[in-house]
């Protein structure tokens, strides 16, 4: 009987010791992670709204909607492709431009956030895409398809 | 001795269950870390190469669309593409972009005995980014629109039924095609069906009051024509 009572209490100290030893591997594991670089940390975050805002672009492009919206001024209605497309926190303004540099457009309506995000933002990143133009069916019955380039100049920023 | 044995189990489980939370718990941690990019289905500078690269196709298809339209001169997919790649340098002045297209044809053309017409177009791209050390990336752009009449048919009150293919450069028919995308010499009543079809896929049934000889075009939503003469 006396035996069996030496025994119940070394297993006992092995169970604390073992929850001992994990709270020091989980306190370990937490301070290290102080110093990594996780992906989502400040250091990545400018490469992360790059891609994201180049991603969007090229996305909305390869399924036919970017270049209709641009080209027919459907301006309100990109605002809210994009709106729909991106993160909820993250803030975009978007303007257009002819290639000699003239803008064709850059109002409210493409803007998503507030003009002073922007400006107090510690990461505001810019990017370039550049459309070609579309077919336009004129009142001749035939199509208009001249070459008339125009880059969309994104900027985004995290709220 | 019963009882002595279930307090030991207990801490046991208790530990046990500690450890196992904290196991599934770094095993989240670690999946998200390592799957984090995954998501990403696009690097930054794939993207701009996608830009490049869609853009170009859709000037080559503006420039056949442009030919078969207004007959413009055939070197009118070179006088785009040479602006195309002067604009990029400009638009993207950082990144040292230079786009070369090579081997360009563009082409309409007609065989009245086999009553289909052919518009296409294509060119060979070479493009360097040298911001990224990306050089020799190549990429060809073949694009086309074939109108195939199967088969003219008079029917009663002098209507004329035109079976017709229009296929893209997949091979594939085209769809979505309606009234306003087909036009028949000297026809002033047009009617347009589509159908499905064995060998074909998709069919164009065209009922108009023209003659059996007039030629019959298509505008797809490129904006590429095709004319097919059947007399």
């Amino acid at each position: 009987m006396r035996l069996q009572n030496l025994k119940n209490k070394k297993g006992q100290m092995r169970v604390i010791e073992t929850i001992l030893a994990s709270f020091i591997i989980v306190a370990a594991l937490s301070f290290v992670g102080i110093f990594a670089v996780s992906p989502t940390s400040p250091a990545y975050e400018v490469t992360d709204l790059e891609k994201m805002a180049y991603s969007t672009l090229h996305d909305l492009d390869q399924q036919g909607l970017l270049a209709p919206a641009v080209y027919s001024h459907s301006w309100s209605d990109l605002r809210n492709i994009l709106r729909i497309t991106m993160p909820n926190d993250v803030y975009f303004n978007l303007t257009v431009y002819k290639v000699d540099g003239s803008s064709i457009y850059s109002g409210s309506q493409m803007l998503y956030g507030d003009l002073n995000t922007f400006a107090e933002a510690r990461n505001v990143i810019s990017i370039s895409y550049c459309l070609v133009g579309i077919p336009k069916f004129n009142p001749n019955g035939v199509y208009d398809a001249d070459y008339d380039p125009l880059i969309l100049v994104l900027e985004v920023t995290r709220g | 001795m019963k009882v002595n044995r279930g307090k030991r189990g207990q801490f046991i489980i208790i530990a046990v269950m500690i450890v196992a939370v904290m196991i599934v718990s770094m095993g989240v941690l670690m999946h998200n870390a390592i799957t984090y990019y995954k998501h990403e289905p696009w690097e930054e500078y794939s993207a701009l190469i996608g830009d490049i690269e869609i853009n170009s196709r859709k000037l080559v298809e503006l420039s056949l669309a442009s030919y078969t339209n207004s007959l413009e001169p055939i070197s009118i997919i070179e006088t785009n593409l040479n602006k195309w790649e002067k604009d990029l340098v400009d638009a993207y002045p950082s990144r040292g972009i230079t786009l070369t297209s090579s081997d360009t044809t563009m082409l309409s053309s007609s065989n009245t005995n086999a009553y289909t017409a052919t518009s296409k177009a294509q060119a060979s791209f070479t493009l360097d980014v040298k911001s990224i050390g990306l050089e020799g990336y190549t990429f060809n752009v073949f694009t086309s629109l074939t109108l195939s009449i199967k088969s003219i048919t008079p029917l009663e009150s002098n209507m004329i039924e035109v079976i017709a293919v229009v296929e893209s450069e997949t091979g594939l028919p085209i769809k979505d095609l309606s009234k306003t995308n087909f036009k028949v010499e000297n026809a002033t009543n047009l009617a347009v069906s589509a159908a499905y079809d064995s060998n074909n896929i998709l069919e164009y049934r065209i009922i108009h009051n023209g003659s059996a000889n007039s030629s019959v075009e298509v505008y797809d939503q490129r904006g590429i024509r095709v004319i097919v003469n059947s007399s």
